[in-house]
């Protein structure tokens, strides 16, 4: 095989499996389209095989860093992550009847995986550009996929803010490569080391910030995620929510660690200085601010859990905004938020199975119907709110204290941080208040139906994962750190 | 005996009673009580027969990225506090003997608190203590939003909203002290040889201390304290006076103080002002106050004020007398909250002090009236009991450091007198009026009631009559060299 085909074969692998999702979706018989479990399982099947080729294929280095796929051990691992993540995503099932062509349907759903995982590739912002639009446009469909007028709703918001957004990252990319001379960020990141961008530059950057920015739900660039989050059905929501928030996150690290690191600037109280870092406080400041008031407010668990997200993407940024310590603190944190969304958005899409709605009173009782899906739900929600001995405690801890290290002068924005995130609590809280604490006055129906396995895949990798890390964070935290120092080596 | 059965037991009997059937929940948790009590007891002993010998310690690698380990350490005070945590469970569990709705949900939160609360006592690292510390604040919630009486869901939201904040305050302390020692280290020694520079003190004291003190009920945050009480259900109070409030009093002493001593120096005398005005306030309060579990939860915020005093005074007498009080008070805390609560309410179904002469309880229950007068005789703090020494203590202190501070404590300490003894004289040893119809009688008291209540008095009384071994374990804890900028060198 050629280099390239082996650095490809994961995604390679994808494909394939995405075009005989289409083909089984065809050969079925017409009364029985509705069923989505066949192709539901090969998709998870070519989502193992491409673990399996990544894990196998990876290893050495291969490609320069500015050719357009590079293989490296930071997206080698962040490569396994959205795998992991979409695996998890996957394996919601959509409701009996809520989706027409499973075939398309788990298609799609790969080809944004594979997108996906070319995001997490590349150090070439052209490359990264494609890949984030191959994974963007399947997800505008995915969103409208079971065509009710809430999913549509969801999917035209979704793609007119999703193009706008992709202007604004076009336009900024080719303004930065009238700057450089190059698409590839190593080679951006050496004229940008001089340390002052001329202005055009600058506003490339900013709407790269901009159109990341969009993909990462960060406030003012959110008003598609709580549409979204309530329109579009739960798999798709669990691929926007976890696997594409940690390959923007990957993508928004080497662009602005790689890329930009020499132009960060300082966003320390009274010793501001010129530079993307100012910029992604304000960002950060914006979205927690945004994202745990409005939250506070909510009735549908859905929306409350973009509004999270927004909050979440929030803290992610300080950390960024913090400096490379910070930023790779951020890293791991993405992971165990997503973690905490996918399989909280899981056991949404059950109570929805079950009482039909996701309106905080459908979880009343929830304790006593499936003690599984309660508890699996304590651990995902105290897991965001930062509790231990659950992973989402250390993981806060850690990007806010990365965020300090060197300086004290953000400890302004780590404050506000901090505050927030306490805040949160409430209308976590809220939510497992209903399942924990309500009972129902009537005692009907105490049984949820059974879930296909998958659901229960779903609910329960998650969960345990995420009480995996918060005893031994170690386990994430040390390859991550040892990808991106090889990572940053392999570029100098 | 290995102090890590004070953890590890009711952790795992926090498991375990989901595989036990209910009835057998409570006995489970007696044991794992029990367990970590004489784990607690004999490492007290072994520690008394000689002080010379090496620290009981436990010290592995945890999370090399930040310099974090797992490091427990047993030296006098946390000896002595993790031996009230033990006899507190274990009274604890005996006063919930009665306890039918979901059971074993009930005992697993409880020894989650019981372990996390041991955790706290025994950490070094200062990452560590802070997780456990984090711990205890959702089992709270849940035991008295689920098992509470009037008001639980708003008693129990508002007692884990102080606690989440004063957590955040802990949490910015500690991220930015780990930013600025440099060390690369959450050991507690290590964060404390590091000189901070007196700006940063001057304002992260204050920070990092309030967030310990909004759990220790410093005045003004003291207020959940008494809306929590009220609605907590017996043994949650008990644990909560007992144990929780002293967790916050444990964190000023072991972290904030000892890391930020130029801070403390500076800020002192504000502490001081606010347990002084805790004291007397709380007293007041205490005074015009009918629901008797209210007066309690007064009193325990006046009590606290005397640990918070101790702790400014910021001398041997006055740390001595602080970490004495925390032991005095949560056995007469638990002591009061148990007669209240499972003596008195669960019998009367009632707390209010005007109608409670209607059950002539001095005569009905003679057992909880003797008792009682007993557990009041303490809180005043009458000599033979432990409030005496603790609070003589204390004022010792006082006396070398600010004597004029004397005058308005004198007032509390009269003002506690007086609402001691009205509350006493009003529950128990009012005459019913001629004309009211005969009481009815009441369920005599429960051996699990009687050796519940027992435990804590013997506790209380062996602290009164023969404090000599408790103030040595206590002054080997202070002679750590983790105080001595405080003490202003080694003890002699």
């Amino acid at each position: 095989m050629t280099p390239l085909l082996t650095q490809l074969a994961p995604e390679s692998a994808l494909v394939l499996t995405a075009l005989a999702a289409i083909g089984l979706g065809f050969k079925r018989r017409p009364e029985n389209t509705s069923n989505s479990a066949p192709t539901l399982w090969l998709a998870l099947c070519g989502i193992v095989a491409a673990g399996i080729l990544l894990w196998w294929t990876g290893g050495e280095n291969a490609g320069t860093p500015e050719a357009m796929v590079s293989t490296n051990a930071l997206s080698r691992l962040f490569q396994g992550i959205v795998l992991a993540l979409g695996f998890v995503g996957i394996a919601i099932p959509p409701a009996p009847g809520e989706v027409r062509h499973p075939g398309e349907f788990h298609a799609l759903l790969l080809f944004a995986l594979c997108g996906l995982l070319l995001v997490a590739g590349t150090s070439d912002v052209l490359m990264l550009f494609v890949a984030l639009e191959m994974a963007s446009l399947s997800l505008y469909l995915l969103a409208g996929f079971s065509r009710t007028a809430k999913a549509s709703e969801a999917a035209l918001k979704y793609f007119l803010f999703g193009a706008v957004s992709a202007a604004f990252f076009l336009f900024g990319l080719s303004l930065v490569y009238g700057f450089a001379g190059s698409t590839s960020l190593t080679v951006i990141g050496d004229q940008a080391a001089a340390g002052k961008l001329p202005l055009f530059a600058a506003a490339g950057l900013v709407m790269v910030l901009v159109g990341v920015g969009f993909k990462l739900a960060a406030a003012p660039f959110h008003f598609w995620a709580p549409d979204v989050y309530e329109g579009a059905n739960a798999t798709t929501v669990g691929m926007v929510s976890a696997a594409t928030k940690a390959a923007a996150l990957c993508a928004l690290f080497k662009i602005l660690v790689v890329g930009f690191g020499g132009v960060m600037g300082s966003s320390d109280w009274g010793a501001f200085q010129v530079g993307w870092a100012p910029m992604v406080a304000a960002l950060a400041v914006v979205s927690m601010g945004v994202g745990n008031f409005l939250a506070l407010a909510q009735k549908s668990v859905r929306r409350l859990l973009a509004y999270s997200a927004v909050a979440n993407t929030g803290y992610l940024l300080v950390g960024f905004a913090g400096g490379a310590d910070g930023a790779l603190a951020a890293l791991y944190y993405v992971v165990v938020y997503a973690l905490g969304t996918v399989g909280a958005i899981a056991v949404v899409a059950a109570v929805e199975r079950d009482r039909g709605s996701d309106a905080m009173d459908s979880f009343v009782g929830l304790w006593k119907r499936t003690p599984g899906q309660a508890l699996a739900l304590l651990v995902c929600l105290a897991s965001l709110a930062g509790i231990p001995p659950v992973a989402g405690f250390f993981g806060k801890f850690a990007v806010f204290t990365a965020a300090l290290l060197g300086s004290s002068g953000t400890a302004w924005l780590v404050a506000f941080a901090v505050a927030m995130s306490a805040m949160s609590l409430y209308y976590y809280l809220a939510v497992l208040k209903q399942v924990f604490v309500r009972t129902s006055t009537t005692d009907e129906n105490l049984h949820a139906a059974p879930l296909p396995v998958s659901h229960r895949l779903a609910i329960a990798l998650p969960a345990v994962a995420l009480v995996l890390l918060g005893l031994f964070p170690s386990l994430l935290l040390q390859p991550i750190g040892e990808a991106v120092v090889q990572f940053l080596n392999g570029l100098s | 005996m290995n102090l890590l059965w004070t953890i590890l037991a009711p952790f795992a009997a926090a498991l375990l009673v989901f595989l036990a059937p209910p009835r057998f929940a409570k006995w489970l948790a007696l044991a794992a009580c029990a367990l970590a009590m004489a784990a607690a007891a004999n490492a007290c002993l072994v520690r008394l027969q000689d002080f010379d010998a090496a620290l009981w310690s436990f010290d592995r690698n945890w999370i090399e990225a930040f310099g974090i380990r797992f490091h427990l350490e047993a030296d006098g005070i946390s000896l002595v506090l993790i031996l009230l945590t033990g006899i507190v469970a274990v009274a604890g569990v005996l006063c919930s003997w009665n306890v039918e709705k979901r059971q074993r949900a009930f005992f697993a939160f409880y020894l989650v608190i019981i372990g996390a609360s041991s955790g706290v006592f025994l950490s070094r690292d200062a990452f560590l203590l802070f997780a456990f510390y984090e711990m205890v604040i959702v089992p709270k919630y849940f035991l008295i939003a689920i098992w509470g009486s009037e008001d639980r869901e708003y008693g129990a939201m508002k007692l884990t909203m102080y606690s989440i904040a004063g957590s955040a305050l802990v949490l910015l302390g500690l991220a930015v002290a780990f930013g600025a020692s440099g060390t690369g280290s959450f050991d507690l020694l290590d964060l404390a040889s590091v000189q901070y520079p007196p700006a940063l003190q001057t304002w992260l004291f204050p920070v990092m201390f309030l967030g310990f003190a909004v759990l220790a009920g410093m005045w003004p945050l003291h207020t959940w304290a008494p809306t929590g009480h009220v609605a907590a259900p017996t043994a949650a109070s008990m644990l909560l006076a007992g144990i929780v409030m002293k967790l916050g009093a444990y964190g000023a002493l072991r972290v904030a103080m000892p890391l930020f001593p130029e801070g403390f120096a500076l800020w002192r005398g504000v502490i001081a002002g606010l347990a002084l005005v805790g004291i007397v306030y709380a007293a007041f309060v205490a005074l015009g106050r009918r629901d008797l579990k209210f007066v309690i939860g007064y009193s325990s915020v006046s009590h606290m004020g005397f640990v918070l005093l101790g702790l400014a005074m910021a001398n041997l007498w006055g740390l001595r007398g602080a970490v004495l009080q925390m032991v005095s008070h949560g056995l007469i805390a638990g002591l009061l909250f148990a007669v209240v609560g499972r003596l008195l309410y669960d019998r009367t179904h009632n707390r209010d002090l005007d109608a409670l002469s209607g059950f002539d309880l001095g005569r009905t229950l003679p057992g909880a009236a003797v008792v009682f007068t007993l557990a009041c005789a303490a809180s005043m703090g009458l000599p033979g009991f432990s409030g005496f020494a603790a609070e003589l203590s204390v004022i010792l202190g006082v006396w070398q450091s600010d004597p004029w501070l004397l005058a308005p404590l004198a007032a509390g300490i009269l003002a506690t007198g007086a609402f001691t003894l009205r509350a006493l004289q009003r529950s128990f040893f009012l005459k019913p009026a001629s004309d009211a119809p005969p009481p009815d009688a009441l369920p005599p008291l429960t051996p699990a009631e009687i050796a519940g209540v027992l435990l804590l008095l013997a506790g209380t009384l062996a602290i009164g009559l023969y404090p000599g071994p408790w103030m040595a374990l206590i002054d080997d804890g202070l002679g750590s060299p983790l105080f001595d900028a405080l003490l202003g060198g080694p003890l002699p």
